[in-house]
């Protein structure tokens, strides 16, 4: 995803140096105080980071999460004698729990929704701490929360240390196993661009609450540290000024990376040090740096030293070509398509009226017509982006109709975008990669642990998406970001990710516009090849050469009707078709195909 | 049910749904929407009482004055927090996070200017706050009058979307490019938004001052029930804001009548989270389908 700007050594190094840290510093010191806290904000920012920077949902009231946390781990231990361990465990299923409760309808709405949602939970949290008197004390709060203990030996300062660090790196390290996998590819094409997500399969929704439940449950785990740590919890705590906190540390050290939130919470400890006269102006600096950064440094402090270690030392790309070799490709079970009396309304406009369309499988059918006749409609119909008001989709022998879009494409359907989707921050490698989301069988759990089974399965898909590369002929580009590859290859990539979801219907809008002569011949034979392998190919183009090489069969659609349908030879010598498509003029001069 | 509950529970869901049409208004042509929106309607109280009360300018005269003032600090949010921003990617992440942060800039700015203390604000002449004893209810002159003022502010409002300038606003919300292509331009129209959302907003504080007096706690307060009364009521429709409003109003102030007042946002927040639960779009709008 991005290349190691902390080499090894400064990980290790930086790792030692909080080990190391007991041995400098007494037991009931400052500094250890200190450290230990930075630790727990840590683990929260980790999660807050995982959800905001790579999901894109961002968290306004993550001190709820916190709170919840802390409040059980203190109402538990002080009140109900249980041991620190399982009260930790139960903050973190309750932060997740009601975390997931609150935002549930936000996740199948715009981002933020999201937003003000936690901002509400947080506030309406807030108050609830303080009304439910009963249970948590109210203003006065938890007080005198015993320290963890185990084995009869109860944990001082040192210790809490310890075990802060440790969770610390294990929570690191879980985060970044499930952002290299299939999931963290879902995140960031969720983030940037739904319709991909959609087109491979994975559904936005189980995404989002996938990355807030990791997200929540650390929360949780950094308040149950929190109350130990400070041994008194009061409503105080967990205001909205603490939610905004956890936000600055992340977009500070960088939105979206893996050392971000860790570079931003050590930079930010340093600050109110610095800034130990300016107390009262900490909001509105606060405010001013998050504007700033937005503005100036999206990626943060690790996004600013990533770019300058790349002026340093450029990357080397092409490490990935080499290793693949080409290889024959299994050939693939095309899917039929057949589509009748399919109707769409667009207020006003009928945009598809009662068109049929019969693709049997493994062949090649092209859908032309001139602009506006309700092409792409016609596809985002068949590939479920759009809910048709009348008619039935069929895909293999199953109806379609009424399902959602990732699901459609879970069942073999493959599409690419007029504009090619691909997402920028990712390099085609992983595109690609993100192609075989539903193909992919290794759980969260076993990612995030990354067990043997998850480990062959990535390295299978990888020479998988590799050899995909190489078959559409880009194999060269693996490791680049796709933001940075040219219009005409980007189109290639996307056939490649379409490809790696296993699809044995492949739907292309318009793959030739925008492209070179040299591409386009490119483009041909590749569509030839993909038929020859088996799969089902419906293509939209205006290219009509394309169209006449490698459509057994045409279909003409005119205002939402279909003109014509056969032969590509019988249909574009068809008069009503040239005067629809090409306008009377080409009737007098007669047809390029 | 006690119609006093009743009554005030219409006063106060008049102004949510001034907020939530502040929204509206800056939503329809950016899809942009403004976190800062609370902090500019408390922003709008303050600047006007500070005007009437405190520096003894003439109703009228304030009241515009302090729509333009706080109109310009809307077009400044745009041009420095949201159009690099949206120039940027379309994505959310970004103007949720710089929307926000100038939310945090003007509270505190405002905190450390005017200081903590409410402003009383008298409402102009021939108006008061005095109870009026209509059908058992204690309901002054001023709260009448709000909440006829609302509905025709609603009703103006919806008006000047059915005109050419209204359609542009909705081509844009609906396409930027191809808006662009047919002459309007997007940019512009984003600019006059945040510019009129901005000093709609401002007159909501105005509005607000009399009854909630002006403070610089009102900017979270109202931010979150306008953002309840404009999703109850499904974004971009103004109608279904005031009727959401009065809801969220009404449902408040029934329910810190009947709980305790420390609920009235626990209730609020169930009644949105059922509502998006089961229709994600509002009561009153419909899906939209999403563009490929």
């Amino acid at each position: 995803m991005s290349r190691a700007v902390i080499p090894i050594a400064m990980q290790l190094a930086a790792l030692a140096a909080a080990l190391a840290l007991p041995a400098f510093v007494g037991a009931n010191s400052y500094a250890l105080f200190v450290a230990t806290q930075l630790g727990i904000y840590i683990i929260a920012a980790i999660g807050l980071n995982l959800l905001a920077g790579y999901a894109g949902q961002v968290s306004l009231g993550h001190a709820a999460f916190v709170a919840i946390g802390a409040y059980s781990v203190a109402l538990l231990t002080v009140d109900h004698h249980w041991p620190f361990w399982a009260a930790a465990v139960v903050g973190m299923v309750l932060a997740a729990g009601l975390g997931v409760l609150a935002a549930l309808p936000a996740f199948r709405l715009s981002t933020w929704y999201f937003a003000f949602i936690t901002l509400a939970f947080a506030l309406v949290f807030e108050k609830m701490i303080v009304e439910w008197r009963w249970l948590t004390k109210g203003f006065a709060g938890v007080v005198s929360v015993p320290p963890p203990s185990a084995f009869g030996y109860e944990f001082g300062p040192r210790p809490l240390y310890y075990t802060i660090v440790a969770v610390t790196v294990v929570a690191f390290i879980l985060v970044r196993n499930v952002v290299h996998s299939r999931f963290g590819r879902a995140f960031v094409a969720v983030r940037d661009v739904e319709p991909a997500a959609l087109a491979v399969g994975a559904s936005p929704q189980r995404t989002k609450l996938v990355a807030f439940v990791i997200s929540a449950a650390l929360a949780g785990v950094a308040g149950a540290f929190f109350a130990v740590q400070k041994t008194v919890v009061t409503p105080d705590d967990f205001t909205a000024d603490f939610s905004i906190f956890f936000l600055l540390t992340v977009v500070l050290g960088g939105l979206g990376t893996l050392w971000g939130p860790i570079i931003g919470a050590l930079v930010f400890f340093l600050i109110p040090e610095l800034l130990a006269g300016l107390q009262s102006w900490r909001m509105l600096i606060y405010g001013g740096m998050l504007l700033g950064l937005m503005l100036f440094a999206p990626h943060g402090l690790y996004g600013a030293l990533r770019q300058a270690w790349r002026r340093m030392a450029p990357a080397n790309p092409g490490a990935n070509a080499a290793a693949s070799e080409a290889r024959e490709h299994p050939p693939i079970a095309g899917l039929a398509l057949d589509i009748t009396g399919l109707r769409k309304q667009f207020g006003g406009v009928q945009a598809l009226d009662a068109v049929d369309l019969s693709v049997p499988a493994g062949s090649c059918c092209a859908i032309v017509g001139p602009n506006g006749s309700g092409k792409t409609t016609l596809l985002n119909l068949a590939s479920g982006y759009y809910v048709p008001d009348a008619g039935s989709v069929k895909i293999g022998d199953v109806e379609a109709l009424g399902s959602g879009a990732q699901k459609i494409a879970a069942r073999g359907v493959g599409r690419t975008f007029q504009t090619p989707r691909l997402i920028a921050d990712l390099t085609a490698l992983d595109n690609v990669m993100l192609g075989a989301y539903t193909r992919e069988r290794a759980g969260l759990l076993a990612t995030a642990l990354r067990l043997p089974s998850a480990r062959a399965e990535t390295r299978r898909l990888r020479q998988e998406a590799l050899g995909f590369l190489q078959f559409v002929g880009v194999a060269d580009r693996a490791d680049v970001e796709a933001g940075e590859i040219p219009h005409g290859q980007q189109r290639l990539i996307e056939i490649a990710r379409a490809m790696m979801g296993g699809a044995r219907l492949i739907l292309l809008d318009e793959p030739a516009a925008g492209l070179s002569m040299s591409e386009l011949e490119r483009l041909e034979r590749l569509i030839m090849r993909i038929c020859g392998l088996g799969a089902t190919i419906v293509i939209v183009e205006h290219h009509l050469d394309l169209v006449a090489n490698v459509a057994s069969h045409v279909t003409v659609l005119d205002r939402g009707v279909v003109l014509a349908a056969g032969k590509p030879s019988a249909v574009f010598n068809d008069e009503r078709v040239m005067r629809a498509y090409m306008g009377d003029r080409a009737l007098k001069a007669g047809v390029p195909a | 049910m006690d119609i006093d509950v009743l009554a005030h529970g219409i006063v106060a869901g008049s102004l949510y749904a001034l907020v939530a049409v502040s929204f509206n208004i800056l939503y329809r042509p950016t899809n942009v929407f403004n976190f800062a929106q609370g902090e500019l309607v408390m922003l709008g109280a303050m600047i006007f009482a500070s005007l009437t009360s405190l520096a003894g300018m003439p109703w009228l005269v304030a009241f515009a004055a302090t729509l333009i003032t706080v109109g310009c600090i809307g077009l400044i949010e745009e041009r420095i927090a949201v159009a690099p921003i949206l120039a940027r990617s379309q994505t959310g992440t970004g103007w949720v996070i710089t929307t926000l942060a100038t939310s945090l800039i003007i509270s505190n700015f405002v905190g450390r200017f005017w200081g903590p203390d409410p402003i009383l604000v008298k409402p102009p002449a021939l108006l008061s706050m005095e109870s009026l004893d209509i059908l058992s209810s204690r309901i002054s002159s001023y709260e009448i009058a709000l909440i006829l003022v609302t509905l025709v502010l609603v009703l103006i409002v919806e008006r000047i979307y059915r005109t050419l300038k209204g359609k542009a606003v909705m081509a844009v919300a609906e396409d930027r490019e191809a808006a662009l292509l047919r002459g309007i331009d997007p940019g512009s129209l984003g600019r006059w938004s945040f510019f009129l959302g901005a000093a709609f907003a401002a007159m909501t504080g105005i509005l607000a001052s009399p009854v909630l007096y002006a403070s610089t706690s009102l900017g979270p307060d109202l931010l979150l029930k306008g953002f309840a009364a404009a999703a109850v009521g499904s974004i971009g429709n103004n109608r279904g804001a005031l009727i959401a409003g009065y809801v969220i109003g009404v449902t408040e102030a029934v329910g810190a009548s009947l709980l305790s007042p420390g609920y009235q946002e626990a209730v609020i927040f169930i009644v949105v989270l059922a509502v998006l639960l089961l229709k994600p779009e509002g009561l009153f709008g419909s899906p939209n389908a999403r563009t490929v």
